[in-house]
């Protein structure tokens, strides 16, 4: 039984010498993506373009503009004339956001009990510049208002004294996106990655029209299942491997807590993956369909992670499918050992779930796969 | 000793179609069993069954004295199979897919060497044992394919059109393979739409839409099937040869069987045929197409299975 699972990891590495470009696309293919991800994602979100229609031009006016600018997260555009200009430009996609200051903006600044106003309009097409530059103009209007507070009250700014929160950010101080985005993107490219490679194992030899003379020489289905899996941990580990150590050493992704578990767990998340491409290969029929299957799983896998958006602010049905998806379970874990350095004490529910769909899917897959080959 | 392969009542159904009907055949031991049939007559079906890849719907199989059911471990080891598709890894060497094969048939070091030698030998391919499979042309790698297949020295080997899209000078060393192996003793199971091909066969089954319309040795399957003799006929022009006499069967001015064009010539098929040269050459005569040549030949089996097919 060894000699003949021995005879066919050989073969199947064999296949991959000789058709370089998967497993170089398997091994680097996401060590790219992670890299352009981390090197897209490391800095904080600034010089968003702005434009600005100043119908007031006053000193006011413009000490809100520089105000603006000085957050860095605006850099602006233009000041324009007319709002026609600001419409087109934003039609364009060509700025995030326009403000809008009205003639009297100065003047009620300025009157005791002058009410100040401004409109301020987003391009909500991209949400996340558009709160981003959100977050910023309130900030600025904030400090404005503490302006005008003070100076209607009558008082210097030494004797006034507000509200001054401490913020802290734990686990990523500095709020760098990178550390947030480059773990869950790793581990959603250990799972397209896995899927696609074991997808690939009976759909391509089905496409060639071996795997009937595969059926006929003396392999079990077991022995079968097995010969096909072993190359496909192998790839996939080293290929995680790869992107934790880019990651680490690129971007600075702290690992706090325990890399023995967390490879021990990657293991267990790579042999569900295994279950489910192979029985997406078992029913394909060429590449192409397991490769569309591959994608189909995996975009909506995608959705339920928490990536794209947090779980817990998802409609409740959702988030019950959210619990029953692998990869959901596998993100928690990856930033809760990397980024709290949480162990089994904290991570053990999702450490419960993954084992248990993993038993379950493993268990169908297995049966479903050696029914499909006998 | 019993026959190497026997089916009884083999059945196999998709939905409301049946594929092979409660087919009844042996195939003798040491001798090359031709299963002929158009495609989609259930050739392919049948060799699957046979093989444990498919359950049959109903009836039974055994080969070797052993029924198929059940006993899948043990036959694999006994059996062989060269499928319709190229069943190599196109992608290994020649000496990759050779040491693969021995490899999951179990066989040791020294006797995995010494097959290798065998097949590369039996398929001409010594000292190209490093070409990519891919590389060689159709008939080396039908060969090649063969000579992988009987590796484990099977008693019985199943070929699935192996000679599909290989040219006749391949076919023909194809063939005197094939009876290397029987010579050795080895049974051959092969299905083809070649006639060619079926004249070489000891035994035969013809199958249409699922069912055994004929059986028996070339030469029985033409002394029984055939209704009449062929009269070969070559003329001025074939074409209108065969409009004129297939007009004058039509109108009832002479009793033929079967009109066909054969290549530049025209075969007639009727009983007693040398009793109607005269009328025939008549009629040919009074169409104005001048008669070359008229000759009463023994029948080929595409006569048989083309008179038999309708």
């Amino acid at each position: 039984m060894l000699k003949r699972i021995l005879a066919l990891v050989k073969k199947e590495f064999i296949h991959l010498r000789n058709d370089w470009w998967l497993p170089a696309f398997m091994l680097f293919g996401g060590v790219l993506e992670l890299m352009l991800v981390g090197w897209a994602t490391s800095r904080p979100i600034n010089n968003l373009p702005l434009m600005v229609l100043d119908h007031d031009r006053s000193a006011a006016s413009r000490s809100l503009v520089i105000s603006l600018e000085n957050t860095e997260t605006f850099e602006l555009e233009a000041m324009v004339g007319d709002f026609q200009t600001i419409e087109e430009a934003l039609e364009r996609g060509q700025i995030t956001a326009a403000i809008i200051i009205p003639p009297d903006f100065a003047e009620e600044m300025a009157a005791s009990n002058g009410s100040p106003s401004l409109s301020m309009i987003l391009n909500g097409a991209e949400s996340v510049p558009a709160i981003a530059a959100l977050r910023a103009t309130e900030g600025v209007i904030a400090s404005l208002n503490e302006k005008i507070i003070i100076q209607r009250l009558g008082l210097s700014s030494d004797e006034f004294s507000g509200f001054a929160p401490r913020l802290r950010v734990w686990f990523n101080e500095a709020l760098s996106e990178a550390l947030y985005t480059t773990p869950a993107e790793m581990g959603l490219m250990l799972e397209f990655t896995t899927l696609l490679f074991a997808a690939l194992a009976f759909s391509r030899e089905k496409e060639l029209g071996t795997l009937e003379q595969l059926l006929v020489m003396p392999f079990s289905s077991l022995e079968i299942i097995i010969g096909k899996s072993i190359p496909v941990i192998i790839v996939a580990f080293t290929d995680f491997v790869l992107m934790l150590s880019m990651i680490h050493l690129f971007f600075k992704v702290p690992i706090r807590g325990s890399l023995p578990l967390l490879f021990l767990l990657a293991f267990v998340y790579l042999l569900v993956e295994l279950g489910k491409g192979m029985v997406l290969s078992v029913i394909s029929k060429t590449q192409m369909q397991a490769f569309l299957l591959v994608m189909l799983f995996g975009m909506s896998d995608f959705m339920f992670t928490g990536y794209a958006a947090p779980v817990e602010s998802m409609p409740k049905a959702l988030q019950f499918f959210a619990n029953i998806v692998p990869a959901h379970h596998w993100l928690e874990i990856i930033r809760g050992i990397l980024l709290k350095g949480a162990g089994m004490d904290v991570l053990w529910p999702h450490v419960l779930a993954l084992v248990i769909l993993g038993t379950i899917i493993m268990t169908f897959s297995l049966s479903f796969v050696r029914r499909a080959l006998d | 000793m019993t026959p190497a392969i026997i089916t009884k009542d083999l059945t196999k159904k998709f939905g409301d179609f049946t594929a092979v009907n409660g087919i009844n055949f042996e195939a003798a031991r040491g001798e090359i069993f031709g299963f002929l049939g158009p495609n989609g007559s259930g050739k392919t079906t049948t060799i699957r069954m046979m093989l444990g890849l498919l359950p049959p719907t109903a009836g039974e199989i055994q080969a070797l004295g052993i029924s198929v059911k059940g006993n899948q471990a043990e036959l694999q080891q006994r059996v062989g199979y060269m499928s319709q598709r190229f069943s190599l890894y196109n992608d290994l060497t020649v000496q990759q897919n050779l040491q693969f094969y021995g490899a999951a048939y179990g066989l040791n070091k020294v006797d995995l060497k010494n097959r290798i030698q065998d097949a590369l030998a039996m398929a001409g391919l010594e000292g190209r044992e490093n070409a990519k499979t891919k590389d060689l042309s159709g008939g080396w790698r039908q060969r090649l394919a063969l000579s992988t297949a009987i590796l484990h020295r099977p008693e019985l080997i199943f070929l699935d059109e192996p000679t599909a899209g290989v040219d006749p000078i391949s076919r023909r060393a194809f063939w005197d393979l094939l009876y290397q192996l029987v010579a050795d003793g080895v049974t051959v199971f092969v299905t083809t739409h070649y006639m060619d091909e079926a004249e070489h066969c000891h035994d035969l089954a013809f199958i249409q839409r699922g069912n055994i319309i004929a059986r028996g040795s070339p030469a029985r399957i033409k002394e029984t099937m055939m209704d009449g003799q062929v009269l070969e006929i070559s003329t001025s022009d074939a074409i209108k040869t065969v409009k004129v006499l297939r007009a004058a069967q039509k109108a009832g001015k002479i009793p033929l069987k079967e009109v066909e064009l054969y290549g530049s010539l025209v075969h007639v098929v009727a009983p007693n045929i040398e009793k109607k040269i005269n009328d025939i050459q008549a009629i040919l005569k009074k169409a104005e197409i001048r008669t070359e040549q008229m000759a009463v030949i023994e029948a080929s089996l595409e006569d048989v299975f083309i008179a038999s097919m309708k």
